[in-house]
């Protein structure tokens, strides 16, 4: 599948990509469910990470052509600025590949039995479709359609919340009444406690700054700074967005799939 | 007062503004305890802050990097007290031993440090963007003069002699550190930090080993410092370009650190530490207060690192001149590049590491608390992923510069040219994966030694072909030997003694003796000054002139090399010598049963020989940016772009774009020189 | 050509005349000092070998850039640039080819000797060891007392079992060339087999706070019967002091306690015990105590209630200890007078 010029198709490959996107995420919960299979697991979030890194990244855009080589039109700027942002994004994997490192090497193949299945399937689906708005708020900027960018950027913010909501609020607050906690003095539970909320939290931090950058477009955008041609902050803020949605993509099995639960 | 020169002022405000922030930190302090400490952290921790903005008062007004510190010690008080007020109302003690509570620090510091940045006014620009408003690409510069150097500058070259000095000042102040140690292991037995001392709270072993390890950390920040400095000078002068990719960024990578080095200095103050620079756990989760500001300002300067080398990277791969392709880049660019790639990635991982420790401190979380199922050794895995690498970044930079200058000295291509780029870059991959070498100690998996030796042991490989195509770009040269050649040389020398001590601390069997001795320490010694120290000193005396439009004094250039040269010498085999005898690293006092004294003396005497050369080298820095000879033209007979143009470089780089027609090290070859600027054509852009 | 011929010649000296120098200063045949174990052999065998090859490659870079510098200077008002040479890909080859070399060999002879400095003797005798700031304590589990010095058989190997009771911290003795830090939370192994005689000490190598410098126990090597002697002694101790201040005394001993406090006067990290019990204790808030039991007790259990003058708080470590244990402290305390 190519990525396409036309303003239907690119709007109709973002539905089949955030169809198989959810058929992924289905069956690495079936696996899970099934025969904690972690190879499996494994190769089916790289190959979510391919989609979204292909698909609503545009990765390939890296390797663009310069339109204009004057190193002050705005096309050269923005494939400058592309670069530099795809080199901090390289630089933030380290400080979430980190973290997984720790989480292996301190819980191996166990992971925290406190947390609940249905709130983590249902935050991992809502992040999983305010990605899918991203997309099309991005192709509706790209075709200067701001009252479309809009509205679909309000909808990925709102989902945005909820899942910063689901996992900040909810699922600590319930996986702390379960008895997993950090620390605080509290007699310890292992370090099962102190990996879980350090990910969920260091990821939830990158989603808060995602959101406050959707914010500034959102608002930007509602005062008409964009155009078909000019829009390189949406374009990093979408691409920031779905970084984010990246890591969690690697984050969800690793917390809540793999391997077997201990309290 | 208008008729005092800036700095004496400075000076004097420093004097007056430190006493009252002494007094004002002693009543507070009174307040809390209801006892006079006179040399207690409160009162330090204030006369520091006070001391320190009312210098740049005194000098610059409160503009610019005094409105920073002031924003900052305001942001400080105002973060903390906002913990402090959440803690009363939780009913925890709002107050602590330091004036405010560890969690209140950590809070402080960080709203401090944030407030320093807007209060110097470095994220004006982006708060402009994210309100719609865009701001012109040409950055109007509000001071001129000297005074540009303490408010924000978009201009690389400013950013750069920012670096610098600030990389200077920082060296001067660990150096002045190391005197302070060296001077009590001059002699064995406890001379003058004796346990019933008590300043900033810690008694003298406890504030050797506060000092020992800031010695290490600031010395290295310095270096993170001085390498950025001369990057951004020289680099995109290298590529012919205007500036940076990404100038503002490159303003907010400079000024993040000073607020970072501030916290560093308060560490001292606030209990100080006493882990070293590696700070491993279980000791650091133990430490004092002062451990949280090291952890902070570490972590603070690590975004200065990441995102300045950020910015170098897409400025070489988007900046560069016409024609300049990858073989034909001047080679101190590859060593850029190299040092880019490890800044970018690898320095997330201590930031990471320490992270840990400080949420660990904060809130109980046991990662690495064996008692809470926490593993001690994961610290040092995470923590050397970013430290082992990182001594490359100390000093690709500096033998880019050494591969730069040699061939404009020797009047002959550099030999190998792509070898010496491509060994950059071997260095820094392999550099990747051989970190646990510093933990064959640590009680990790036994077997996986054996592969870490190897791949430490790999590195060797790249680094000599870069010595040795050095020797055969000298060898049937035309060598002349101004200072920055001599510092050049000393480099090469001084690196391969201190690369050829690497080997062994690689090989376990004898790691397995030499680690944690002074062997290690003047290994490390030799390598920073051969790989750092003395190619900034270089790069230093080499583009001075072109920064200023006047020489340094080649005298006092020689009188401070050949003073530092010796006294290095001496003082490292001395470390390497005691480490064999038996001297363990990081003590504050040794067995006299070893008999070292005399050798340690020694080394004392040379490392305060080494910091004379320093003063004298800052004598001349300063003298000459007044007094220098005039030197405005092309000072080095150089090929390298920059030196096409007058001196002082103009304020935007290049009047004409340039096109590289030729090779750039083609002495000798008789062409047309490596760039030629182009006459812009008619109606190329608007 | 010729001038090849002098380097080359001028590279052998001078490698022969690196060697000599650090020989000179006893540094190049072994590491210092002694070698007092089997282990310590190969490790100086291996270094012997090591200042070889850093002799010959000082010498093979350094000779040739000073002979450049003298031979290949720019004479005076000369404005010539040299010979225009790139780059020669047969002579880059070859001198990377060349490190490889000696890399891979010397990997190989590192490796080796890890292997045999890590040889394991079913036989060995297992001494358990504890690290704590700032001191070292030695379990003789097949006795079943306990030591601050560490006393050795001489050419029977060891196995010493080590843990830590707070930081890491690292067991050296640098006359066996090997070092294994102490890790809490786990045990790490030291395996040595001492083949000298003699006094040495045990110097802990990872910075473990403020006495650091001064975590330092005896450990004499012996020979095997003076070994023996010495375990009689020390089991005749162990069951001479069933009295409380008997008790005491090992307690303070494989507590560590001696390791700060001592009963002889001397200051070291804590207060010294000597004269200690109802001496008038100056505290650091001005005020002073007398040291009666309930005052050491406090002591003990909760240091950081009543600091002594001139000694840092947060120091001392709490110890989980039973109200007799510390009761026969105290007894023992009593008796240093
Ligand atoms: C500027 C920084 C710098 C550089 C460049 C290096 C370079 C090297 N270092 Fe060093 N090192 C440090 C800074 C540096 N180091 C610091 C700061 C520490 C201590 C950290 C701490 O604990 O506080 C340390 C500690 C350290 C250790 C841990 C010791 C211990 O604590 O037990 C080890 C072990 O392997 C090591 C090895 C090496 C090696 C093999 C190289 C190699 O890269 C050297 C390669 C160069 C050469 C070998 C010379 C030239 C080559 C030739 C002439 C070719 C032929 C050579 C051969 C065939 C051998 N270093
Ligand atoms: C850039 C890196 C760098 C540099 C330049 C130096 C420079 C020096 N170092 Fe450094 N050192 C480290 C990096 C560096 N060090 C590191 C990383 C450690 C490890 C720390 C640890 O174990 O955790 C260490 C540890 C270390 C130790 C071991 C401490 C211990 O283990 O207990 C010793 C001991 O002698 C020492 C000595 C010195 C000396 C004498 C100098 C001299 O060269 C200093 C000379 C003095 C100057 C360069 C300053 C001159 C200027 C003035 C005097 C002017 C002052 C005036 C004003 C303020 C205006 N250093
Ligand atoms: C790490 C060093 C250290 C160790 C180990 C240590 N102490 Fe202390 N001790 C100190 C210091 C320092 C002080 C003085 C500061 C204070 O009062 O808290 C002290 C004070 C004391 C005092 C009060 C002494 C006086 O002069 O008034 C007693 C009693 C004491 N310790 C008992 C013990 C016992 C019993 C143990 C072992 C179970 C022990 N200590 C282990 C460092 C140590
Ligand atoms: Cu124990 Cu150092
Ligand atoms: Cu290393």
């Amino acid at each position: 599948m190519e990525h396409t010029q036309n303003k239907s198709s690119a709007f109709s490959q973002g539905v089949v990509i955030f169809v198989y996107l959810a058929v992924l995420t289905a069956l690495e919960f079936a696996i899970a469910v099934a025969f904690d299979a972690v190879p499996l697991l494994v190769v089916v979030a790289i190959a979510k990470a391919a989609l979204v890194a292909y698909y609503y990244m545009h990765i390939y855009k890296l390797n663009q052509e310069d339109a204009d080589l004057d190193h002050h039109s705005y096309s050269y700027k923005t494939n400058t600025n592309r670069f530099g942002l795809w080199l901090f994004l390289l630089s933030d994997t380290f400080v979430f590949a980190g973290l997984m490192v720790m989480r292996l090497n301190l819980l191996g193949l166990s992971r925290p039995g406190q947390l609940n299945q249905y709130l983590g399937l249902g935050v991992t689906a809502v992040l999983l479709v305010s990605s899918f708005f991203m997309n099309r708020g991005e192709i509706a900027m790209s075709f200067g359609d701001t009252k479309k960018f809009m509205n679909n950027t309000l909808i990925t913010f709102i989902l945005g919340l909820g899942f910063l909501i689901g996992v900040v609020f909810v699922e600590w607050r319930l996986a702390a009444a379960e008895g997993l906690t950090a620390g605080f003095g509290s007699p310890a539970t292992g370090p099962t406690g102190a990996v879980f909320y350090m990910m969920t939290g260091m990821h939830a931090f990158h989603v808060l700054t995602g959101l406050i950058f959707l914010g500034i477009v959102w608002n930007n955008a509602r005062k008409g700074v964009y155009t078909a041609e000019k829009h390189w902050g949406v374009e990093a803020s979408t691409v920031y967005w779905h970084f984010v949605d990246l890591v969690w993509i690697f984050f969800y099995p690793a917390l809540y799939l793999i391997g077997t639960a201990v309290k | 007062m208008k008729n005092i020169k800036p700095f004496w002022r400075g000076i004097l405000f420093l004097v007056v503004f430190g006493a009252v922030g002494y007094g004002l930190g002693l009543g507070l302090d009174f307040l809390m305890v209801k006892s006079l400490r006179f040399s207690g952290p409160v009162p330090s921790v204030f006369a520091l802050l006070f001391a320190f903005t009312a210098f740049f008062l005194g000098v610059f007004g409160f503009r610019g990097i005094t409105r920073g510190l002031v924003w900052q010690v305001l942001g400080t008080l105002v973060g903390g007290l906002l913990v402090a007020g959440i803690r009363a109302i939780m009913g925890l003690p709002a107050f602590g031993d330091f004036f405010f509570t560890e969690p209140s620090w950590v809070f402080g510091a960080l709203t401090g440090a944030i407030s320093f940045l807007f209060g110097v006014g470095v994220l004006d620009d982006w708060m402009k963007w994210t309100r719609g408003i865009d701001t012109p690409d040409e950055h109007e510069e509000h001071y001129h003069g000297w005074e540009k150097y303490f408010a924000v500058s978009l201009d690389h070259k400013v950013i750069g002699v920012q670096y610098t000095v600030t990389a200077l000042l920082l060296i001067s102040i660990g150096g002045l550190f190391a005197l302070i140690f060296r001077s009590e292991l001059a002699e064995s037995q406890l001379q003058f930090l004796t346990t019933n001392l008590n300043l900033f709270s810690q008694n003298g072993p406890q504030l050797y080993n506060s000092l020992m390890s800031l010695h290490g950390m600031i010395m290295i920040v310095s270096i993170l410092l001085g390498t950025a400095g001369f990057i951004n000078y020289v680099v995109p002068l290298l590529l012919g370009a205007q500036d940076m990719a990404f100038p503002r960024l490159n303003a907010f990578s400079y000024w993040v650190s000073v607020p970072a080095a501030v916290l560093l200095l308060m560490s001292l103050f606030l209990g100080g530490f006493d882990t070293g620079w590696t700070g491993y756990p279980p000791l650091s989760a133990r430490a004092p207060v002062g451990m949280q500001m090291f952890f902070l300002g570490v972590f603070v300067a690590g975004w200065s690192s990441i995102l300045g080398s950020l910015n170098v990277l897409v400025t070489v791969v988007r900046m560069r001149a016409k024609g300049m392709t990858a073989w034909r880049l001047p080679i101190l660019v590859w060593a850029a590049v190299a040092t880019g790639l490890i800044a970018l990635t690898a320095t997330q991982l201590i930031g990471l590491s320490f992270q840990l420790v400080m949420f660990q401190r904060l809130f109980g979380m046991g990662f690495f608390d064996p008692a809470k199922g926490g593993n001690p050794v994961l610290f040092q895995h995470l923590f050397w992923f970013y430290s082992h690498p990182a001594v490359y970044v100390f000093v690709l930079p500096g033998l880019g510069v050494i591969s730069e200058l040699l061939p404009v000295f020797v009047r002959k291509p550099l030999f190998g040219y792509k070898w010496i780029a491509m060994s950059s870059l071997g260095i820094a991959l392999v550099g990747f994966v051989v970190w646990a070498h510093h933990m064959f100690t640590s009680g990790m998996n036994e077997y996986l030694r054996i592969p870490f030796m190897y791949s430490t042991l790999l590195v060797a490989i790249p680094t000599g072909v870069k010595f040795f195509s050095w020797v055969a770009t000298m060898w049937k040269g035309k060598i002349s030997t101004p200072t920055p050649m001599l510092f050049v040389l000393g480099g090469i020398v001084v690196f391969l003694m201190g690369g050829l001590s690497g080997p062994p601390n690689a090989i376990v069997s004898t790691d397995l003796q030499l680690h944690d001795t002074y062997f290690i320490v003047g290994h490390f010694h030799d390598t920073i000054f051969g790989g750092f120290v003395f190619p900034f000193f270089a790069a230093i005396y080499y583009w001075f002139p072109k920064a200023t439009g006047r020489r340094m004094n080649e005298t006092l250039g020689k009188i401070h090399f050949w003073l530092m040269t010796p006294a290095f010498f001496v003082m490292t085999f001395g470390m390497m010598y005691v480490g064999l005898l038996g001297m363990r690293r990081r003590i504050v006092d040794y067995d006299p049963a070893l008999h070292l004294d005399a050798t340690h003396f020694v080394v004392t005497i040379a490392a305060f020989l080494i910091a004379l050369s320093v003063l004298i080298f800052f004598f001349n820095f300063f003298n000459s940016i007044k007094n220098g000879e005039k030197a405005e033209g092309n000072v080095w007979n150089s090929r390298s772009p920059e030196w096409q143009v007058p001196s002082p470089m103009p304020v935007h780089n290049y009047e004409k774009p340039l096109e590289v027609v030729g090779e750039p090290y083609g002495y000798g070859s008789g062409d047309d020189g490596y760039i030629k600027f182009v006459e812009p054509a008619v109606n190329a852009h608007k | 050509m010729y001038h090849f011929v002098i380097v080359g010649v001028l590279v052998i000296l001078m490698t022969i005349l690196t060697y000599m120098g650090i020989d000179a200063v006893g540094l190049a045949r072994h590491m210092n000092p002694v070698s007092a174990s089997a282990q310590a052999v190969f490790v100086d065998q291996m270094w012997h070998w090591e200042i070889w090859v850093i002799s010959f490659l000082f010498s093979l870079i350094v000779v040739p850039l000073v002979y450049s510098l003298i031979f290949f200077r720019q004479k005076k008002g000369e404005m010539k640039d040299g010979e225009h040479v790139e780059g020669n890909t047969q002579l880059e080859i070859a001198w990377t080819i060349m490190p490889l070399i000696i890399v891979v060999i010397f990997a190989y002879f590192g490796a080796y000797t890890l292997g045999e400095e890590r040889r394991v003797d079913p036989n060995a005798m297992v001494i358990n060891v504890k690290a704590q700031q700032f001191t070292w304590t030695f379990e003789y589990p097949q006795y079943g007392f306990f030591s601050s010095e560490l006393h050795l058989p001489v050419d029977q190997q060891v196995v010493l079992k080590m843990e830590s009771a707070d930081v890491i911290h690292s067991f050296w003795v640098p006359e066996f060339r090997l070092k294994q830090d102490v890790v809490p939370g786990r045990t790490t192994e030291y395996r040595i087999t001492p083949d000298l005689e003699g006094s040495y000490k045990v110097r802990c190598a990872e910075l473990c706070g403020t006495s650091h410098a001064y975590m330092e126990n005896p450990l004499v090597v012996t020979s095997q019967a003076d070994y023996d002697a010495w375990v009689q002694e020390q089991i005749a101790i162990a069951a001479a002091s069933k009295t409380p201040e008997g008790q005491g005394k090992v307690l303070a001993t494989s507590n560590g306690c001696v390791g700060c406090h001592s009963a002889d006067g001397t200051k070291l990290t804590g207060p010294t015990w000597f004269d200690l019990f109802g001496s008038e204790v100056p505290l650091a808030d001005g005020t002073t105590t007398t040291a009666d039991e309930a005052y050491l007790a406090e002591s003990i259990k909760d240091p950081n209630v009543k600091v002594v003058e001139g000694f840092p708080a947060n120091v001392m470590p709490a110890f989980s200890l039973t109200d007799e244990e510390i009761s026969n402290i105290i007894a023992y305390i009593k008796t240093l007078k």
